[in-house]
């Protein structure tokens, strides 16, 4: 645990150094949420009633969508890739640390520092600016941060596969890219799975990336609440538990070829 | 401390094909090839040596040092180092060994020195007592509290060097890998890494194995050299017995009163002549210098004279010379 803060702390420093960056990052996720706050309004306005939810359940889910990206844009894809490139990996295997653990804990580090530092303004700017609405009462905040754990636990192990993967390809971001096109896609970050058509919403069923966004934001609009609600946890956790193993073992083929082929 | 036995280590790379469809092939059905990094190589370390660990680029220092690290795994052999097989216990390893490598940097590049080594002291579970001590004896030693509050990218290489070095030994490992830990590192901050890996061998019987280029760094620091050369240790043993197994040879240097032609005394030979002073040089078992001295005294009235010994990086250059033509053949 004491390692976690650690890299909390760490975090904090390595992110202050560019001032720049973070009011850039305000900025962009400012412009994304007015967007997305428009494009709803108007396809209200037009057609009322056709999205099988309230506007203002609407415009909440999508803003939150965005806020929701700055909290977990702490992937450690970027670093295992640089690492391998540059061949500094080696010092990172000096460390008494199992390699799935460190990534986790500085993942999660930063994860803390951003939820702090960018994703609490992103959503300060939501609700002054946007009309986004609170949960209303405890048990649903309550399913939300919770759910919200294990929406950052399965986004941080596809990451750290694509990280795994980089080993053997050397290179990321073709793959990088496409990953993220298809995540915020079937994850249900901008649209939600609801208004899906039938097949498209049975793959996305099926994939674990409704994990990382349709999940929490439905539990936090309450389209998801009770057995429902706990529904939905169980399967974030299956798929979290099924992520960590698939890690675990692909990370050991992975260190294995490094260590024997030689980096 | 250190066993390491018929040591080997194969590289497997994956052959890369021409073109764009050759691209594809090797994604497809990759081709290997495979090159030997390090050939059977065997030695041993006790506890508090400090052994310079030299060689030409790309002879199979670093590759040795990773799978003494537990990094890499060996093709063949056996290693232990402290009781330890480094790449079977890699993380119990890591815990009892330090290492600094002069290309990479393990401290993190953002922030200030001082909080990468705090993250040091949580990652290796130092105790706040051991902490204030260690960065006490690095303040000393390495004028640490300089540039403490500086991040790691804004440090000068030197700096970053004894960074780096504090780093390394926060954790009071009992063996330590330098991996050209000066390199590029100016002579001030060089002597000063000196005079530093010198006293925590000394007071705290730290082992160490030292890969570097320079040979003023083997001179000062280390009482024995080991020699690698096509993945092949060429040469083991202490300083001073290079120095009589390979510099066989002396060079006189004569000033005399006035300018003389070039003459060649007996079992000598002159190698330059400059002015009035003239350099000779001459095998130690076949003649001394007294006889010489005497020869060429008796001939020309003499001013000045003096014997210099071989240098150390001459003497190193004629081992891996030797063993270029000895092993090429095999690995061709």
């Amino acid at each position: 645990m004491k390692i976690f803060w650690a890299f909390t702390r760490q975090a904090f420093h390595g992110s202050t150094v560019y001032r720049f960056e973070f009011w850039m990052r305000l900025f962009f996720v400012y412009m994304l949420m007015y967007s997305i706050y428009w494009v709803w309004t108007t396809l209200y306005t037009q057609t009322p009633g056709a999205f099988g939810v309230s506007l203002e359940q609407m415009v909440t889910y999508g803003i939150l969508g965005m806020a929701l990206e700055i909290f977990l844009d702490v992937g450690p894809e970027w670093y295992i890739t640089t690492q391998v490139r540059t061949g500094a990996i080696d010092t990172d295997l000096m460390k008494p640390l199992d390699f799935h653990l460190h990534m986790l804990a500085r993942s999660a580090g930063e994860m803390m520092f951003s939820l702090g530092v960018l994703a609490l303004p992103s959503f300060a700017i939501g609700y002054y600016l946007f009309d986004l609405r609170l949960p209303g009462d405890m048990t649903t905040s309550l399913l939300f941060a919770v759910s919200l754990i294990f929406s950052f636990f399965v986004f941080f192990h596809i990451s750290f596969l694509l990280g795994a993967l980089t080993v053997i390809t050397l290179d990321i971001r073709s793959i990088s890219w496409a990953y993220y096109s298809l995540v915020s896609f079937f994850s249900g970050q901008i649209v939600p799975l609801w208004l899906f058509p039938d097949l498209l919403r049975k793959i996305s069923e099926v994939l674990p990336f409704q994990a990382i966004y349709y999940i929490p934001m439905s539990i936090y609009i309450k389209t998801l609440s009770g057995g429902a609600a706990l529904q939905a946890l169980g399967v974030q956790v299956f798929w979290a538990i099924v992520l960590v193993l698939f890690s675990r073992w692909a990370w050991s083929r992975v260190h294995a070829r490094l260590t024997i082929q030689g980096g | 401390m250190i066993q390491v036995e018929h040591l080997t280590k194969d590289y497997q790379r994956v052959k890369r094909r021409e073109g764009f469809l050759g691209g594809v092939r090797t994604l497809i059905s990759p081709q290997y090839e495979t090159t030997r990094a390090v050939d059977d190589i065997s030695f041993r370390i006790e506890e508090g040596e400090l052994v310079g660990y030299i060689g030409p680029n790309g002879a199979g220092k670093s590759t040795s040092i990773k799978m003494l690290c537990g990094i890499l795994v060996p093709t063949s052999g056996k290693i232990e180092v402290n009781g330890l097989v480094p790449h079977k216990e890699r993380m119990v390893n890591a815990r009892q060994i330090g290492a600094v490598f002069g290309q990479k940097t393990q401290l993190w590049w953002d922030v200030p020195v001082i909080e990468s080594l705090r993250l040091f002291r949580d990652i290796y579970n130092v105790p706040e007592a051991q902490f204030k001590r260690n960065l006490n004896l690095f303040n000393d030693l390495l004028d640490l509290h300089e540039f403490q509050n500086t991040p790691v990218r804004q440090l000068s290489l030197g700096q970053r060097m004894r960074a780096d070095m504090a780093a390394a030994l926060l954790h009071n490992p009992r063996i330590l890998f330098l991996d050209e830990p000066m390199i590029g590192v100016d002579v001030v901050a060089k002597e000063r890494l000196r005079v530093f890996i010198k006293e925590i061998n000394r007071d705290q019987k730290v082992t160490a194995l030292f890969t570097t280029h320079d040979m003023v760094d083997i001179e000062k620091l280390c009482s024995r050299v080991m020699i690698i050369d096509h993945g092949r240790v060429v040469y083991d043993g202490s300083l001073d017995q290079m120095r009589t197994q390979y510099g066989k040879d002396r060079t006189l240097v004569v000033e005399f009163e006035e300018n003389i032609p070039d003459f060649v005394p007996p079992h000598a030979a002159l190698v330059k002549s400059e002015g009035r002073k003239k350099w000779f040089i001459f095998n130690r078992f076949e003649t001394s210098p007294s006889t010489l001295i005497a020869y060429i005294s008796s001939q020309f009235p003499i001013v000045d004279l003096a014997v210099e010994e071989p240098e150390i990086e001459k003497i190193v250059r004629t081992i891996y010379q030797g063993n270029t033509g000895e092993t090429e053949g095999k690995h061709a």
